[in-house]
This record gives structure tokens, sequence and C-alpha cells, in this order.
């Protein structure tokens, strides 16, 4: 195994994450270059040898081009595979298309089962992706995937940044409610869920609280958080039930269209993301939001990959 | 038609899908395109594939990386809705090229930002810095320090200092010397002067790092095999496509792969529109494409020339142990020596040629241009494939009319303009543009003019494929006489 180190790739755009990473595992970022056609093709180098070495491509694909960025890492891989890598390990924290994992509609594409297809055939040997959307997606690949939780972090922060002994952990729709249940016992917290009928994507019909919130700090916990229209009228249930206050702690904070607008209009105190979306621009525009750092866990997993070890421990604990 | 045939076009160019329904007798079934507000591409397909011949029209055009996303969901979706066979059309093919990177006289490639500035010429060539590895010495260790950062403007800042330049050769004469850059980016002071090392750390850093790096530690992807196995991966059992730059890229794919050919509507064109063609002559504009229109040529029995871009790295020239000099006995007039050619002289020969440098942050690589084969007096037809930043034949096209051509007809299947191609090609002295409507052309004719633009339908021709591949019959005739 000789000559056989750990190589940080990232993209030249959202490199926020790579560079916390590749600060805490001491690895400094590959040299690397994306080279743009004015009509949107992407050709990509490296700046110095990959051959026999083992290869971390870290992305951040938040809203907006999200297809430029896949692209991006497609031929990312491809190029190390090519340039002779001896294993490619792609850490996607926010899985793209995560949310199309089903055909829920006749004829509707399942684009998570095609990203799966796509990342193994440009030569994708390991796939580190952090709280997917569900987590069956992990067998749409013919690769290892390891599904980190971004929970043992956000115990963290609800430990130190909330009074917790007067919180309540709040699931805003059913599927959610196995996650919240989670860190509702990790916290030895209550429980409660909002009932929540969808009428279409990204749009928000009609919500039942599930449970007694009254004078708690209610947290609601997500996986995702889009246009917040969502947290938003959750907000608005809860305080209507007369809770103390209400925060939301979601792992991907996409935060697209106009969901800094919902949010500054809205009653939540605070909406806290973890840091695998790209969103410190809009941390400008948006006072209420706050940052949940994943860079440990993530480069606490890289180390054990690439030793060797288990990963299943960072499921339950926060490295130090 | 046989109702077994399902067309799906994509939005890239709405206008090519109805023409080839048109064509086809067959209306395109609905799907609907559109995104998440996250920027994920959503689809939703309308009517039933079940045990359908589906085929995708999508041209790789518009945002290249979105239309290229949403054709492979679409096949995805209909591949996973039980279609019994999808094949991608796909008029203009996006990443068959290979990027246009300038490269140092090793063959690594240098890596810099697109400028966006300083390309209003119209006979501005492509930038080509080159690594001056031999007359920098620093102790700075290669690659330290991100050597990525503002490469490009490192280079230059290398430049405008007094960087030795070798002079040249003393004995010019033979056609082929090349020629320094005029201009006030060299040091013109005169004089033999030592050789002051450049004031720039960083770009001595830079400089040395792709001279000790060059050919050897720098790649560039090639995306070919990666976009092949993508389809191949989205489900698509067959690819329709039109004018590959490689020929050797349906090799890339496990499926067919159908590559149409523009050159039956090219000479049908040459032939019907270009008055006096037979006395025309049919010109590359670069060496690659020769094979291209000497095939226009042979068929329509037209005359053939060649333009011949050489780009010598000074470097190269030169004793080995001449001490370097800065610039200043440069001549800033061209070097070529103008040998009118003999009367009746064949046809072949080395007509003019004229020598174009590259523009200032290229001072160590030099071009030269020459045409191959004669044009005075004649009408020129220049053949390509396609046409991007449209510096090729703009510049082909002012030689063009320097060596005494009366008119010049620029031919390309696919009209990519990117930049401002479309500018340059106005101020040009190109008297007609026609290119193919594989990729939409409004904009072209809108900058251009309806007088300065021909636009050649291949709708027929994808029709006609489309037609043929779903009754099973043969389609080469399609390659000879077109449709």
């Amino acid at each position: 195994m000789a000559n056989n180190s750990i190589k940080l790739l990232a993209p030249d755009v959202h490199r926020g994450l790579a560079e916390l990473v590749s600060k805490r595992l001491g690895v400094p970022l590959t040299d690397c270059k994306i080279i743009r056609d004015p009509t949107g093709e992407v050709s990509f180098s490296i700046g110095e040898s990959v051959r026999d070495q083992d290869i971390f491509i870290i992305t951040q694909i938040g809203s907006g081009v999200v297809n430029d960025r896949v692209l991006e890492l497609l031929i990312m891989i491809n190029a190390s595979k090519t340039a002779s890598a001896r294993r490619i390990t792609a850490i996607i924290p926010n899985f793209p298309y995560a949310r199309q994992d089903r055909k829920d509609k006749s004829r509707a594409p399942i684009t998570a089962k095609l990203m799966a297809d796509m990342l193994t055939t440009a030569g994708c040997d390991h796939v580190i992706t952090m709280d997917l959307h569900a987590s069956q997606i992990q067998g749409f690949f013919d690769v290892p995937v390891d599904n980190l939780y971004a929970e043992p972090s956000v115990v963290r922060y609800i430990k130190e940044n909330v009074k917790y002994d007067e919180a309540i952990i709040i699931s805003p729709d059913a599927g959610g409610a196995k996650r919240a249940a989670g860190l509702a016992d990790r916290l030895d917290l209550n429980f409660a869920l909002i009932h929540k009928e969808r009428a279409r994507a990204n749009e928000v019909s009609r919500m039942v609280l599930v449970g007694d919130v009254t004078g708690k700090i209610c947290i609601i916990v997500d996986d995702m958080a889009d246009t917040c229209g969502t947290l938003a009228k959750a907000a608005e249930i809860l305080l209507e039930n007369r809770a103390q206050s209400v925060i939301a702690i979601v792992t991907h904070g996409v935060l697209s269209g106009n969901a800094i607008n919902n949010i500054n209009n809205s009653k939540l105190d605070r909406v806290v993301c973890t840091n695998t979306v790209p969103f410190e621009d809009k941390m400008k525009l948006c006072p209420k939001l706050d940052v949940i750092d994943i860079s440990g866990v993530l480069a606490e997993s890289i180390r054990r990959l690439h030793n060797g070890e288990s990963i299943s421990y960072l499921f339950k604990h926060y490295p130090l | 038609m046989s109702n077994n045939l399902v067309i799906f076009g994509g939005d890239s160019h709405p206008k090519l899908v109805a023409q080839i329904c048109a064509q086809l007798d067959v209306q395109p079934s609905k799907v609907e395109l559109g995104k998440f507000s996250n920027g994920e591409t959503s689809i939703a397909v309308k009517s039933s594939v079940r045990e359908k011949d589906v085929y995708v029209i999508q041209s790789g055009c518009g945002h290249v990386n979105d239309t290229f996303m949403q054709l492979l969901i679409l096949i995805s979706a209909c591949k996973s809705a039980s279609a019994s066979r999808v094949t991608a059309v796909i008029p203009y093919f996006c990443y068959s090229r290979q990027p246009d990177i300038p490269y140092t006289a090793k063959g690594a490639p240098i890596i810099s930002q697109r400028k966006s500035s300083g390309s209003a010429s119209a006979s501005t060539p492509a930038a080509t810095p080159t690594a001056g590895g031999k007359t920098v010495t620093t102790t700075q260790r290669p690659g330290a320090d991100s050597p990525f950062k503002s490469l490009d403007s490192a280079i230059r800042s290398t430049i405008q200092s007094p960087t030795p330049v070798r002079p040249p050769p003393t004995t010019v004469g033979s056609s082929r010397i090349p020629m320094i850059p005029e201009g006030g980016k060299l040091n013109r002071s005169g004089g033999q002067q030592t050789p002051q090392p450049p004031s720039s750390t960083s770009a001595e850093a830079e400089e040395l790092f792709n001279a000790q790096n060059a050919g050897y530690k720098l790649w560039v992807v090639q995306a070919g095999t990666l976009i092949a196995n993508l389809l191949t991966a989205a489900g698509a059992d067959h690819v329709i496509t039109m004018d590959l730059h490689d020929r050797q890229f349906p090799g890339f794919f496990d499926v067919p792969v159908d590559n149409l050919y523009c050159k039956p509507l090219v000479q049908n064109y040459i032939h019907h529109c270009i008055p006096g063609y037979r006395d025309a002559v049919v010109v590359s504009p670069d060496a690659g494409g020769a094979k291209r229109a000497t095939a226009v040529a042979d068929a329509l029995e037209l005359s053939f020339a060649m333009i011949h871009k050489e780009r010598r790295s000074q470097l190269l020239k030169g004793p080995p142990d001449a001490t370097l000099t800065s610039g200043a006995d440069i001549p800033s007039k061209p070097l070529l020596q103008h040998n009118p050619p003999p009367a009746g002289a064949p046809a072949l020969h080395r007509s003019g040629s004229s020598s174009s440098v590259s523009s200032a942050s290229s001072s160590k690589f030099v071009q030269t241009t020459m045409i191959v084969g004669d044009v005075r007096g004649k009408t020129c037809i220049l053949v390509d494939d396609l046409v991007d930043t449209s510096y090729t034949i703009t510049r082909a096209a002012v030689l063009l009319k320097d060596q005494g051509a009366t008119a010049v007809y620029a031919i390309a299947t696919h009209g990519v303009f990117s930049g401002d191609a479309l500018e340059r090609i106005k101020r040009s002295p190109i008297d007609k543009i026609v290119v193919s409507n594989t990729i939409p052309q409004e904009r072209t004719l809108a900058v251009l003019g309806k007088h300065r633009v021909d636009i050649l339908d291949v709708s027929r021709v994808f029709g006609e494929a489309i037609r043929r591949i779903h009754n099973g019959e043969s389609i080469s005739m399609l390659f000879e006489y077109g449709w």
C-alpha cells in the first residue's frame, strides 16, 4: 500500500465545506481546475498525479444550477478514473434528485436511480452522503453507500444552544416522524407531529397538530428545507397551540425560491441548517439562519474509510 | 405511420421537433418539462409508452448541462415506463469536442480563465501563452501555493515585464520564419540586455509549474466516453446524431450510433444557391477539416484549397545556447516573402501566406497562416463542421479576401456561435454564412440579417432516418443522397 494517500478534490465553486474538511484532515486540496465553455460544457484538469491514490471528491450541491454541479461531479469522477486512481469516493452530502426516488405517478422518472447509475457509470467506487431523503436510495447503487447522519451534530447543537429541558421535538410531516422520534429519544424529550396534506409539490394545504406543545420550545426537525413554506406554516400552527417559541433544524437547507422571505416573515425564531448545502450568501440576507458544521463528521468518515475502519461509530457519536 | 411510434421533444429546440414531426406526419407526444424550485429538472410523461418505439429529440444547445440532464431523465422515464426501445436523437451532440485549451510546446495544457475582453477584432487569434521554462530560474517549489490562481493575468504580467525573448534567427529569408509580435508589450529599449528575471514571483512559480509539468502532470478530461456511457446508463438503445466532430465518437458507445451527414444538403446548396459554383473553390479553414472539405469538393468536382495554420514556439527555434536578449530588433512587419505565383503554375502551390501573431499574451508563440491552393478571382466556399467562436472562419475569410477571392461563403453544419461570435462574423468579410438548424438560429438571423444567412433544414434527414429506423429499413442511402 505504498504511496496510497488521501487526495481531496473539490470543484472551484462552493469550496467552503471542502476547505473545512481539508483543514480537519490536514490534507491540502489537490490543485484542479474546471474549465467552462461559454455554452456550459465543462472540462476538468487535475494538477498533480493521482495514480494509485485514494480520491475523495467533495461537492456541495445547492439550489439553482443543480445539473451543472452534477455534470461537473461526474466529469471529475471520470477524470480521476482515467488518471488511474485506486479508489474514488464521491462525497455528496446533499444527494441531488433524492426526492425523485419512486414512481409516484405513471411514467414519472426515478431520477435518483438514474443519478446512482450515472455515478457508477462515471467510475465512482464509493459514495458518502448524509441524511438521504429515503435511505432505500442506497439500494439503487451497485457500490457501497455510507449514509451518514447529521443527528449527532444536531444533538450537540441542541444541547449547547437550546434550553432543552423545556423543548419538544416536532416532526413537520408523517414521513419525518421516525427521524424526529429518534432525536427525541436521544435527548429524552417529548415528541409531537404535524400531519399535513400536500396538494402539490412545494405547496401546503392543511395541517393538524398531534400532541401537546403548550409552553414548550418547539424544535421542528426535518431533512430538507426548500421554500420553507411548510416550516413557516408549521410555526404558525405551533404558536396557535400556545407554544413558547419555535426553531427549525434541517439537515439540507436548500432554501430555494423565496425561502428567505418566507423565513423572515415567519414566526420562526431561528432556522438552523447544516453546511451540506452552501448558503453563506443567504446568511447575510436572513439573520434567523444559523449553521451546524458537519465537516468533522465528513473528515472523520474519510479518515476511517481510508484506513479501513468502521464508520458506524459516527452514526451515534459526534467525533471530537 | 404505425401508431407504435412516439416522439418526445426536449425544450432545447422545439421548432426542429415540430418540423421533424411534420415530416413524419405525427404529433409529438405530450411531456411536461420543468424545474423544481431547487433547480432540479422535473419531467412528467403524459402519454403511454408501454411497448412503444420512443424517439427523444434534444439538441445539445442552450444551457448544455440542463438540456443533457433533461434528455437523460426523459430517456430514463421512458425506459422505466416499459418502452420497448428508446432512441436519443441529438442533432448537435454536446461534449463531442475536446475543449479549446491552449497547450504548451510540450503538450501540457495551460489552464487559464477564458478571457472575455480583447476578443473584439475579427482576426484576433485565441491567446496561446506558453511556458518560458528555460529562462526562469527560481527556487520556488513548483506547484506551491495554488498555482492556478489567476494564472492568466500572471502570465500576462510576466510578458509585460522585460521577459527575455530570443531574437529572430539572423538568416531571415525562407518563407516560414515566424514573426515576433509587434506592439508595446515587449521591451523595445534596444541593445543587448542581460536577461532580467521576471518581476512577479507568482508568475515565476506558475511558469515553472507549467514548464516542469509540461506533458506530464496535467490532464484534461475527455468527456466523450463518459457522455456515451451516461446515455447508455440512462437507457438509450440507439443514438441518432449528425456530423460528429470526431469520426471515432460512435466507438465510445455500446449501442448503435447513426451519424447522419449534412454533406448532401451542403452539396445541394452549393449546386443550387451559389452562382457560378463550377468555378468556385472549396476551402478548408484548417488542416483538421481537410478531409471533410475534399469530400465536398470531390463530389461537386470543384477545386480545393486549404488554409494551414502553423503555431511554432519561439523557444524551439534558434541555436540552443544563444544568449537571450530582449526583443529589441524584432521587425514589426511581416517576415514572409511573397512569391507571386508564376503564370501557369500548377493548381496546388503556395499562393500566398500571411502571418498573424497571437495577441499580446502569447509572445513566444508565432502563428503563420498560409493558403495552399489558388483562390485569386474565385468564389470561395469555406466548409467546416462547426462554428463556435468563429475565430477560424473569420480569419480564413480575411485571408481569402486578401488573396483576391471575389466572394466568401462559409458553410457549417452546427452554428454554435458562442460569445460574440456573431458580431465577429458581422464585421468579417464573409458574404454569406450557411448553417443548418441543428441548433436554433433565430439569433443568427437577427444579428446578421436574412441576406447574409441561409439555413439548411435538416428535419427531412432526421425525419426520414427516424422513419427508416422505426421500420427497420436501411438508412445508408441518407448518407449519400440526403433527403
